[in-house]
């Protein structure tokens, strides 16, 4: 069991992450605002870990403590370290630290890689086992609960979207690699520019109408909305600040895209259950690509599936050299599914390679020429009288460089109530101190209790 | 890797357990990076470290935290150099009980065993 749940990480966790690292921008690593200050709220000469570090966009939010970034994928590790940071690669589930001697440690997006539940309490425990007494851990996974869009099950197979490529920023004048914008990503409809900061990422809104457990977070999170991004912004070279007018009005040209695909994003495809496996498969969350097929017109640049990546990045027609097509993707995601049961106790491995079956990269390469049609818009950075209103179509003239199957990642996301039972039920070093959702994620911070170990 | 870095990890190979601490540190290149100096942040530093490992890994350190050395400036800058301005780039570190090797390169430990070698 233990084995094939690995089997399934390295293929649909780490596998991915290492193929796609190179197209990892600073952009679409948004860092939540809530986990930004739990980092400055630590005491300063802190020893802080975030494992699952990725590119490293926590290591440097506080600069009075010291901040260690660890990663199982390489190539991400390199790209932090590449900024400046310390980081180093290595296992969640056998952390290299030797017993009680880290403050704090940030686990954003991590657990839910994780294929059983033994493994993610075992993520967890080892988390508890390097903290000292007092030290606090604060997790956060997707929610299975979301606003914009629909698990199905929740164990899932996200398609990655490869619009989620650096090269916008590549050819940026800026020399030197700037912070990402402090803004955090949401996975809500889009809303309207905040009249505070006159950003438009700014969720102030958004944060009065959060559900949460905890009463602390609607309050915290509203007041430090729009505080947080104009301080992110001197901190870390704000993003809006360097990119000014064109930076707001390429997000403005987001909302258009958002809005006239609700309709589409809220017709996802629900997905059949072949016979035998009926209760107990992995659902492949349709990607946008998904629906493509019912029209031509759709703009391709809408990403509402990833939370902890930002929905767009929009590139000019010069720059982009898209050689994709989705209707691979499409024909893969919509199609079929991945076979795997989940059996009694929470775990949804059962056998040896079952989650290969599903995705047979054979079968996708055909797909009709009229769904390669790939839409995009202009890059409001790119051209000076930008007009967010313009599509290009493509034609899917390219062959499929990449394989699909590949860039499936697996998520268990998590319902209501079920980290914080995972660790009131199995982790009894750790006494949760508060919880509650942030942007479809389910958020933790627990401290080490004493006299453990 | 800054020798603050190494004073944390240890080894998890299968039976190890506290014995895995601290890794012994073959370093075949290093650089110093210079690092803006902030006292009061080394100072806070020096009751976390854990000294005898600290001097396994570096030369010339301190034996260990002298008196009233939150206000020692030389002490501190000392530390602050040892600490957090050396990097090692290129070596391994080796774990003391099993003699399993990890390497360092470009700055990046990597610490991932193979499956036989993992505690259960």
């Amino acid at each position: 069991m233990d084995h094939e749940a690995a089997q399934l990480e390295k293929q649909h966790v780490h596998d991915v992450y290492e193929s796609t690292a190179p197209y990892f921008s600073d952009l679409q690593s948004k860092a939540w605002p809530r986990v930004r200050q739990f980092l400055q709220e630590q005491k300063p000469g802190s020893l802080i870990a975030d494992i699952g570090c990725g590119t490293g966009k926590y290591l440097k939010v506080n600069s009075q403590v010291y901040t260690l970034g660890c990663d199982y994928c390489g190539p991400l590790v390199e790209i932090a370290r590449s900024r400046g940071c310390e980081v180093m690669v290595c296992d969640n589930l056998q952390l290299p630290f030797r017993d009680q001697g880290l403050d704090a440690i940030i686990s954003i997006g991590v657990i839910h890689h994780f294929s059983t539940k033994q493994r993610r309490i075992r993520a967890i425990k080892e988390m508890a086992r390097v903290l000292v007494p007092g030290g606090q851990l604060m997790i956060y996974v997707w929610a299975m609960e979301q606003k914009n869009r629909h698990f199905e099950k929740q164990d899932v197979l996200v398609p990655w979207n490869r619009a989620l490529c650096s090269r916008l920023f590549a050819d940026s004048s800026q020399p030197g690699r700037k912070q990402p914008c402090a803004h955090s990503e949401r996975s809500h409809p889009y809303h309207p520019p905040c009249s505070v900061c006159s950003c438009s990422v700014c969720f102030q809104e958004q944060c009065h109408s959060q559900r949460s457990h905890s009463l602390d977070y609607e309050p915290l999170m509203a007041r430090m909305c729009c505080a947080d991004i104009s301080k992110g912004g001197e901190e870390e070279n704000g993003f809006s600040n360097t990119l000014g007018k064109s930076f707001r009005s390429w997000f403005f040209s987001r909302s258009l895209d958002e809005s006239t695909l609700r309709k589409q994003i809220e017709r996802v495809r629900p997905l059949k259950n072949t016979d035998g496996w009926a209760h107990s498969t992995i659902s492949i969350q349709p990607s946008p690509h998904a629906s493509l097929d019912s029209g031509p017109q759709e703009p391709f640049s809408t990403r509402e599936q990833n939370l902890d990546e930002d929905v767009f990045v929009e590139m000019s027609q010069k720059q982009l050299e898209w050689p994709r097509a989705p209707a691979t993707m499409k024909h893969l995601c919509g199609d079929q599914q991945g076979e795997v049961r989940r059996n009694g106790d929470g775990n949804f491995l059962e056998g040896a390679n079952t989650s290969e079956n599903g995705m047979n990269a054979g079968d996708v390469e055909e797909g009709p020429p009229s769904a390669g049609r790939i839409l995009r818009r202009i890059s409001a950075l790119d051209s000076t009288d930008s007009n967010p209103e313009e599509t290009i179509s493509v034609e899917d003239q390219q062959p499929n460089v990449l394989d699909s199957r590949a860039f499936m990642r697996y998520y268990h996301v998590f319902r209501e109530g079920e980290l914080y039972g995972l660790l009131k039920e199995h982790v009894a070093e750790l006494h949760v101190l508060s919880s509650g959702n942030d942007h479809g994620n389910w958020c933790i911070i627990a401290e080490k209790k004493d006299n453990c170990d | 890797m800054k020798l603050l870095t190494h004073n944390l990890l240890s080894s998890h190979v299968r039976g190890v357990g506290p014995r895995g601490f601290p890794l012994r540190l073959q370093a075949t290149e290093v650089r110093i990076n210079p690092v803006e100096f902030n006292p009061d942040f080394v100072a806070r530093m020096i009751p976390k470290v854990e000294w005898a490992a600290l001097l396994e890994a570096a030369d010339t350190v301190p034996k260990g935290p002298i008196e009233g050395y939150e206000h020692d400036e030389k002490f501190l800058r000392q530390m602050h150099h040892v600490l957090l301005e050396v990097d090692v780039l290129e070596g391994t570190l080796q774990c003391p009980e099993s003699g399993r090797l990890f390497p360092i390169s470009r700055g990046i430990p990597n610490m991932l065993l193979s499956d036989e070698e993992t505690e259960t």
